[in-house]
């Protein structure tokens, strides 16, 4: 559609970009139809189309952020199901991306919500700190209640919802170290030991490990590595974020040099949407651009990996899998088939639930930040995963794993865990008492 | 662009602005309305996106009863109401004005039943037209009518317009398959027209609110035709290498009494627009393609098919591909539905939707063609070949001021051209905004003035949606 | 006798409602007279449309034509079928059981919406008009439509025409589309069901993909009265099926073995068919040669048993059901029941009737057309207005 920028605002090279998008969307409306904020809330400002048109409006005029603006952008989800939607080709990721940066830039947050945002960015990127901070969450859980009887205390009570009852044991994975593959050698990557995950669910990356090694698979957990980025990405922060991307470009390709890498591998696609996105995010470095995009195409999702090796046709188990795909995986990535193709050959019945595209509500830190609207999606994805009837759920973020959690008894796994034990590992202890039902 | 007028902004409404919004929002519950003017902006428009005009406040009523509350009120103090489903009207049916209050319907999307013994789904106006058929496809129905919107534009609207669709050919248009509806008329009143009963019990006042563009009243609810699935269907791709050889087999394979579930027609410009979106695997190496969509039994498809390959073999055709899998099935579909998104890709566009009848399809191809050279510019067409209804893409840059007069200027001629050829100016999309200024073309002004008699009689002070549909000049006095 | 008018064109037409508005003298429109049973407005004088007469466009490969209101169906049916086409509404013949012996127009069909059993899946009357010419009541020439399938240039008036039995506009062309006759048709008899029994059996058989053209259930107390009493012994639950000869077979063995489960299924061939359906659309055993009252109710599918079978408790009925069994062909015997018949039509959840015969004292003395609710019957009369602003077309449908 038209636009109207000055020849001096399109000299700023993020405003060129985000140009060039806008000058893509046709105003359709596809996209509309398969967002999750818009079929909760019915106002087309909380709409892909609704807010591609307050950016255009605030960027057009040159305008600081205000609180409304605000508002819309801070309800999306980032889950990209716009994008998958658009057939226009409309680059939504990163011209709300921009979006956020001006926000940063130019809006003066209320305290509370100002306060809320800094301690998530200063603890979930920190494994110690994030450590740290749910075992205080365990002793603040009973008074969850009382924090969401006000507006403003609200994150805090859906944030004391969402910590484990429980914590797991530091993991050895999620330590610096080379795990030599078994038998001979017909491969060689990084792990992404990763921040919240490896505190959350350890026995995700330790799953990951064991079945590429045994498959025959060198791993390597670079030292140096620190979070992606994509947390502090989304929040807006992006000089924060873009000093978490140069730290790993170096770190990786510093492995590079050392062995080379068929891939990095990372087990949670949120975490892979943003690394795979390292080339654009410092598209305007001129020292790291390049060194940037070689890591992006290097960043795999497990799935995506574990589908190159061509992995023999299990048994069937009995066990029936309601496949839930991540935003990040099936949006974010466009990988959509792998997980369950590679679950059906482990031997798995697989499920697709209705309404696979809306996000479950997780979306990095929505669930604290919006637990309204978040929890209403959970409870349309949990009502639509349970129509299947499953025995379990898998998935490939570990977001999505805690937040479906809170919702359903029905065990909830990331899909490597699985693949692990339908090829030679252990069965899952959270499924241990499901009986597999082999047929006569 | 901006050769098209709405009507003036009428001074009394736009003076008492703070005190419609304060009255809206007593109205209201909390979050269904919006009036900050910045958050007015972005429905400014629709999917006719080059016009725009800012409401002055949008109405997101949650319940039949709020729509009628507000209705009541801008009734009473003399307040043009805008109706809008999603907005993806290609007319600008639903392109607000400064002193109009947008009814937007999107927050009113519950099924609220099915009914299989009767083949009936009843459904809130804001339900989107392809959420019906998922609703009941478990069960063996679908709900015909599937504008290429499908998945976004709303039953409430498809009502407004009378859409159509790909698979019109056999099923009808949305007249065909509505049988009721909840109306709130300007004044508050809430009626219901039709029901599960066929016909109507004294005039068809349905069949008049249906394609009523949204003058007549506000639908708030729908009792929609189910229709149970066929056993198969099977579209299969015709390359061509004339548009004209294209167009001349469609009008031949109706003629010879096959009536397909539906017949599209892509050139060039379009299959290379699509194939780049949907990676359907539409022949490349062709001037034009028909998908023809059959249904029924393995033998039903296969003889339909026999017949048509036959006609198609008259006409020279290059390459006949039968899909293989539902997959390619899906593919083909989201490529054809997908095509005027897709043509963001590389253009902004408008997009035409006259209908002509079939023996003129090669006549007008080769017209379009010739007016869309004449201006400078470059056309795509992709359209309803099966019953004449035709969608030329005219590609234009929407930052160059001039392109975007030549373009509406060919626009003009090419709709112009369909009438002459003894067509009409709109198939399905409505007059809107876009075509509003053409009607004396199509209609004489004893024809126009019976309907606007018509519209005025539900509505006499034309306040719902009245900048469209109608010449400004000649319209009787309020 | 009062006076008939009969203008030989258009324009003639058009002077005659111009000159007629001067003086206020009412009209009572009709076509080929077969509903002369119903009387004339108070002072209103004939005008019929019989002097327009003549098919003025049939374009078989656009599958349109366009015919004068007064031209004969009967000539517009034979020029289709040279060419293998038809109306897809099946146009009623109420001839029989009005005892009239008017002949039928095209005009006629159109303006009583007069549709058959292929109406609930293949749309009525109105559904086929594609544009209308008219005579409104200012005496203006009109055009609305147009002569292509897919137009939504502007208001949708030839719907209003359609089925306005008069009361808006004298109706002067009509441009229609048609449909490929089948090449063939058969009828899946289901013999024995009682009329709920036969409800659920025509919903289930309307839920599968066998392309049911018609279904209609003739309980026992008709059965005998149609095709000359060939049908099987006990109600007769009767399913069309139409196409192609190869396609048809197939999905007659589908529909027979899915109907299997409800009671003794057999078979009608083409012939018997096309006697059987005829005499079902004109409701051939109601051409009984009486005035005993003939309602014809429109209810949805599901309702239409449940209201005959509340109105059998409480008043002598005999019926049938076409349309799935939301189209009731009721007659009474003695009084319409007005009444008491629309008490029910509401409980079972809305719908229709229309008195189509009656002794004339009884016509006049009842509404013959559904009343309908207050705000729908102001629209109604603001409506007839806009066409008819000196209220010049008398008719029984606006007053």
């Amino acid at each position: 559609m038209q636009t109207n920028f000055t020849a001096e605002q399109l000299a700023d090279p993020h405003v060129a970009t985000s140009e060039k998008i806008l000058r893509k969307c046709v105003h359709c409306g596809f996209c509309t139809a398969t967002c999750p904020t818009y079929v909760t809330l019915g106002n087309e400002l909380d709409s892909p189309r609704g807010r591609i048109y307050l950016i255009k409006d605030m960027l057009e005029n040159g305008r600081p952020a205000d609180a409304e603006v605000v508002t819309h952008i801070d309800r999306c989800l980032s889950c990209l199901a716009c994008t998958t939607t658009c057939p226009s080709g409309v680059d939504y990721m990163h011209l709300v991306d921009h979006a956020r940066m001006h926000i940063e830039e130019t809006y003066r947050r209320p305290f509370w919500n100002r306060l809320t945002r800094n301690i998530l960015a200063a603890t979930l990127p920190y494994p110690s700190r994030f450590r740290l901070a749910l075992k205080a969450a365990a002793l603040g859980r009973p008074f969850a209640g009382f924090f969401k009887r006000f507006k403003a205390f609200e994150p805090i009570g859906a944030m004391l919802d969402l910590a484990p009852k429980t914590l797991p044991k530091a993991s050895a994975s999620s330590k610096p170290g080379t795990y030599d593959a078994a038998g001979e050698r017909r491969g060689r990557v990084a792990i992404l030991s990763g921040c919240a995950q490896p505190v959350l669910k350890p026995g995700i990356n330790e799953a990951t490990i064991r079945l590429l090694t045994r498959l025959g698979v060198e791993v390597v957990a670079p030292a140096g590595e620190v979070c992606c980025g994509s947390l502090v990405h989304h929040m807006g922060r992006e000089a924060q974020a873009l000093e978490a991307a140069r730290r790993n470009v170096d770190v990786w390709l510093a492995e590079v040099e050392k062995g080379g890498l068929d891939a990095i591998i990372i087990t949670a696609s949120g975490c892979g949407t943003t690394i795979k996105d390292y080339g654009f995010m410092l598209r305007l470095d001129p020292v790291y651009a390049g060194k940037a995009a070689r890591v992006s195409a290097l960043a795999k999702d497990v799935t995506e990996y574990l589908a190159t090796l061509d992995l023999p046709q299990q048994e069937a188990k009995g066990l029936t899998v309601a496949y839930h795909s991540a935003c990040s995986m099936q949006h974010g990535q466009k990988i959509t088939m792998a997980p369950k193709t590679l679950l059906k050959k482990a031997g798995f019945t697989v499920r697709d639930p209705a309404e696979g595209h809306l996000c479950c509500g997780s979306a990095g830190t929505y669930n604290i930040l919006q637990p309204e609207i978040s929890a209403k999606l959970k409870a349309r994805k949990v009502k639509n995963i349970e129509a299947t009837k499953p025995d379990l759920i898998a998935t490939g973020n570990i977001g999505c794993i805690t937040q479906i959690a809170t919702g359903t008894a029905v065990p909830i796994l990331h899909t490597v865990e699985l693949l692990d034990w339908a090829y030679g590992g252990e069965k899952p202890v959270a499924i241990s008492n499901l009986a597999t039902k082999m047929p006569a | 662009m901006d050769q098209i007028a709405f009507l003036e902004p009428r001074p009394a409404v736009l003076s008492r602005r703070r005190e419609i919004v304060a009255d809206l929002l007593d109205l209201l519950p909390e979050g269904c309305l919006v009036h900050e003017p910045r958050e007015l902006v972005p429905f400014e428009t629709d999917a006719f996106v080059s016009y725009r005009r800012l409401p002055l406040a949008v109405a997101l009523p949650e319940t039949t009863q709020q729509v009628a509350a507000v209705l009541k009120y801008c009734h009473r103090y003399g307040v043009p109401v805008v109706p809008r489903g999603a907005g993806t009207s290609l007319a600008g049916g639903a392109i607000p004005q400064e002193d109009a209050v947008v009814i937007g319907l999107s927050k009113m999307a519950q099924i609220l039943e099915v009914d299989f013994a009767n083949r009936t789904a009843t459904v809130q106006a804001g339900v989107t037209n392809l959420a019906i058929s998922d609703a009941v496809s478990a069960d063996g129905y679908f709900y015909a009518p599937d504008p290429s919107s499908q998945l976004a534009c709303t039953i409430g609207g498809n009502i407004g317009m009378n859409s159509g669709g790909a698979h019109c050919l056999k099923y009808g248009v949305t007249t065909n398959n509505l049988l009721g509806v909840k109306l709130v008329l300007i004044d508050g009143t809430i009626v219901d027209l039709g029901g599960k009963a066929l016909d109507a019990g004294g005039l068809d006042l349905l069949g008049v609110v249906c394609g009523g563009e949204g003058q007549l009243g506000i639908v708030t609810e729908a009792t929609v035709r189910l229709v149970a699935r066929p056993e198969g269907a099977r579209p299969v791709l015709f390359g061509f290498d004339s548009s004209e050889e294209a167009g001349a087999c469609v009008a031949d394979v109706i003629g010879a009494g096959i009536i397909p579930v539906a017949i599209e027609f892509m050139d060039k410009p379009a299959i290379e627009i699509c194939e780049a979106f949907a990676q359907a695997g539409y022949p490349m190496d062709v001037e034009a393609l028909l998908i023809v969509e059959v249904e029924g039994s393995e033998a039903e498809m296969d003889a339909m098919l026999a017949s048509i390959i036959e006609i198609a073999g008259r006409h020279g055709v290059k390459v006949v591909k039968e899909c293989q899998s539902a997959t390619e099935a899906a593919l083909i579909w989201k490529g054809r539905k997908s095509a005027f998104g897709a043509t963001g890709r590389i253009a902004d566009y408008i997009c035409m939707d006259g209908t002509v009848p079939l023996s003129q399809l090669p006549h007008v191809l080769r017209g379009t063609a010739e007016i869309v050279a004449k201006h400078g510019l470059r056309v795509a067409n992709v359209f309803h070949a099966g019953d004449g209804n035709m969608h030329p893409l005219i590609l234009f840059n929407a930052n160059d001021p001039d392109d975007a007069a030549r373009a509406e200027a060919a626009g003009n001629e090419i709709l112009k051209l369909c009438v002459d050829a003894g067509g009409c100016l709109t198939g399905e999309h409505g007059v809107g905004i876009e075509k509003r200024d053409l009607m004396r073309h199509q209609y004489s002004e004893a024809d126009l003035a019976q309907q606007m008699a018509v519209r005025a009689a539900f509505d006499p002070q034309w306040l719902l949606n009245p900048s469209k549909v109608f010449p400004l000049e000649g319209r009787p006095a309020a | 006798m009062t006076p008939i008018h009969e203008p030989l064109s258009e324009e003639a037409a058009a002077r005659l409602v111009m000159i007629a508005g001067l003086s206020a003298t009412p009209f009572s429109i009709s076509g080929g007279g077969t509903r002369s049973l119903l009387p004339a407005a108070d002072g209103a004088e004939q005008l019929s449309t019989r002097g327009l007469n003549g098919i003025v466009a049939y374009n078989p490969a656009e599958m349109t034509m366009t015919a004068r209101a007064g031209t004969p169906l009967e000539k517009v049916e034979a020029a289709l079928a040279e060419n293998r086409q038809m109306l897809a509404f099946e146009p009623v013949d109420l001839r029989g059981v009005l005892g009239s012996s008017g002949i039928p127009t095209i005009g006629g069909v159109f303006a009583t919406n007069a549709s058959g059993p292929r109406r609930f899946v293949a749309g009525a009357a109105r559904d086929s008009l594609l544009g209308v010419r008219f005579v409104n009541g200012k005496g203006e020439i009109v055009k609305a439509g147009g002569r292509v399938m897919k137009n939504v240039t502007g208001l949708d008036l030839a719907k209003l025409l359609a089925g306005s039995h008069g009361s808006l506009a004298l109706l002067t062309e009509v441009t229609f589309r048609v449909l490929p006759m089948p090449e063939t048709a058969v009828t899946i008899v289901i013999s024995g069901l009682n009329d709920a029994e036969a409800t659920a059996a025509m919903a289930t058989a309307m839920g599968l993909p066998v392309e049911v053209s018609g279904a209609a259930h003739l309980p026992e107390s008709v059965r005998g009265r149609f095709a000359g009493g060939a049908l099987p012994d006990g109600a007769a639950t009767v399913l069309r099926l139409e196409g192609l000869a190869a396609s048809v077979s197939v999905r007659a063995q589908k529909l027979a073995d899915a109907m299997a489960g409800f009671g003794a299924v057999s078979q009608c061939d083409a012939g018997l068919t096309q006697r059987l359906w005829r005499e079902i659309r004109d409701a051939a055993p109601y051409a009984d040669g009486t005035s005993r009252p003939l309602w014809r109710v429109s209810v949805a599918p599901t309702a239409g048993q449940q209201l005959v079978a509340a109105l059998r408790l409480e008043t002598g009925v005999d019926a049938f059901y076409d349309w799935q069994g939301g189209l009731v062909w009721l007659r009474m015997e003695s009084d319409p029941e007005a009444a008491l018949l629309r008490r029910y039509i509401k409980a079972v959840g809305g719908g229709h009737a229309t008195l189509l015969r009656a002794r004339p004292d009884v016509l006049a003395a009842t509404d013959i057309f559904q009343p309908q609710a207050d705000a729908v019957a102001a629209l109604q009369t603001a409506v007839k207005a806009s066409f008819d602003p000196g209220g010049l077309f008398r008719s029984r449908m606006t007053g």
